[in-house]
């Protein structure tokens, strides 16, 4: 009897669970409900905890992040998979012709005080070709110098960008459209202005190689504010701000910018 | 005339972003339900859409023109939600025991509903139903969502998770069963 019951038992759950797709299964079950009380009290149990399922708040919980600003989160990870997948800027990239000219200025700019201005009296002036040639820096000077301007670059951008980050996550004054709208236009367009400069840090990327992955996450936050109405809503701003704090990224920037600074 | 799912795929496949934009702005709340009725957690759960559309991207050109867009996303929206699960659990196993009941996500969400009201009845449900889900192995919460909040067929849930129908038909009725002893007082 019992191992009966256990049958039906089955086949009831099966019934509340909508496994039971055909009549002629479903037939016999429905009929057995009318005779059996304990089956009857089974399925209405099994039928309440599915609709309890139906009254799940999650089901109709909206994202707490408004659209443009996933998008603009998925979008910058896709660059930046994209950005791992390229093949490193070859050693001939302009940019990096600019840098080292720009070094090589700067070097001889360091170095041209060390170079006698006049001959003293009674001493022989060597010629000219050869203090040059004993003055002009080497090669590798030249790439030391790229290397702490390329570094240094890159703290200050991480040191404004933490800068930024801080202002977002400290109270930002209310705006026209209400208690639940937010005034970031500020730091909105002080994103937009890093976000422009960013690319600038990759023409000396090997110098920053270490910075690469805060540099990315960075990116990644300032890309949502920036994507931020400048009467934005709270929520948007607490999602980019529960962000933060979840990647340490403050944390991060710190740690990174006192490295690059040396 | 607005493009159709299938139309926005095939231009997703050669790389236009404003393809992307149109298929978030239609499934991105959607695939954000299932991750968060998955995980209970928002942030969780916003990774998880994230994530999807990041690899729909990636790997549009492997869509097969068969299934429906909107399924394919969710397949790859639950699978995301699995592999986060298992990371999270086994970081929170090195750290800390794993909660059962309500965390602070689940009061997070919960807590906006429309009305004060509903916002108590939403946090204690949602909590609750939080603790039940949590109780599942992680293929019957797959199979319970998939099935009672995302509505799919039992062979849809099939293909989706890469198992046989009896399979589905036999974790959903443990799930079921489960659920029914778990959530006891809140039916009541």
């Amino acid at each position: 009897m019992r191992l009966w019951h256990g049958r039906w038992r089955r086949r009831v759950l099966a019934l509340a669970a909508g496994t039971l797709a055909e009549d002629a299964l479903r037939t016999p079950v429905l009929a057995h409900l009318e005779t059996c009380a304990a089956c009857r009290a089974e399925r209405l149990a099994l039928q309440s905890t599915i609709d309890l399922l139906a009254r799940d708040p999650a089901r109709a919980a909206e994202p707490p992040l408004s659209l443009s600003a996933l998008r603009a989160r998925v979008l910058a990870r896709i660059d930046a998979a994209a950005g791992q997948s390229r093949p490193r800027r070859p050693r001939w990239a302009p940019g990096l012709w600019l840098g080292a000219a720009a070094a090589a200025l700067l070097a001889v700019a360091v170095w041209w005080p060390r170079a006698p201005l006049a001959p003293a009296p009674g001493v022989v002036a060597s010629p000219p070709s050869a203090t040059v040639a004993a003055e002009v820096p080497d090669e590798d000077f030249i790439r030391h110098l790229e290397r702490v301007v390329a570094r240094e670059h890159a703290a200050r951008y991480l040191g404004e960008a933490g800068d930024v980050l801080v202002t977002v996550a400290a109270r930002p004054r209310r705006c026209r459209k209400g208690h639940d709208h937010v005034d970031v236009g500020e730091e909105a367009q002080r994103s937009r202005e890093l976000l422009a400069r960013r690319s600038l840090l990759d023409v000396h990327e090997a110098a920053v190689a270490n910075a690469r992955p805060v540099l990315d996450d960075v990116e990644q936050v300032l890309r949502e504010v920036a994507s931020l109405e400048s009467c934005a809503r709270r929520h948007d701003l607490q999602a980019i701000n529960r962000q933060v704090e979840r990647s340490r990224l403050l944390l991060k920037i710190g740690l990174m910018t006192r490295e690059l600074q040396g | 005339m607005e493009p159709s799912d299938r139309e926005l795929m095939a231009a997703l496949a050669s790389g236009d972003r404003d393809a992307l934009s149109l298929l978030m702005e239609r499934h991105y709340r959607r695939i954000y339900r299932v991750a968060l009725s998955y995980l209970r957690d928002p942030d969780e759960a916003l990774d998880v859409v994230q994530e999807t559309f990041v690899k729909a991207f990636q790997h549009a050109a492997r869509w097969d023109a068969r299934s429906e867009v909107g399924s394919w996303l969710t397949r790859i929206g639950i699978n995301q939600a699995i592999d986060r699960y298992r990371r999270v659990r086994r970081r929170r196993a090195s750290e800390e025991p794993i909660e059962d009941g309500a965390g602070d996500h689940d009061r997070r969400w919960s807590d906006s509903g429309p009305s004060p009201e509903r916002q108590v009845m939403g946090h204690e449900m949602g909590a609750r139903l939080a603790g039940a889900l949590r109780g599942l192995p992680e293929r019957q919460r797959a199979i319970v969502v998939l099935r009672h909040y995302e509505e799919m067929t039992l062979e849809e849930i099939a293909r989706t998770l890469g198992l046989s129908l009896g399979t589905v038909k036999s974790s959903l009725h443990r799930a079921v069963h489960r659920l029914r002893e778990r959530l006891g007082e809140l039916r009541a």
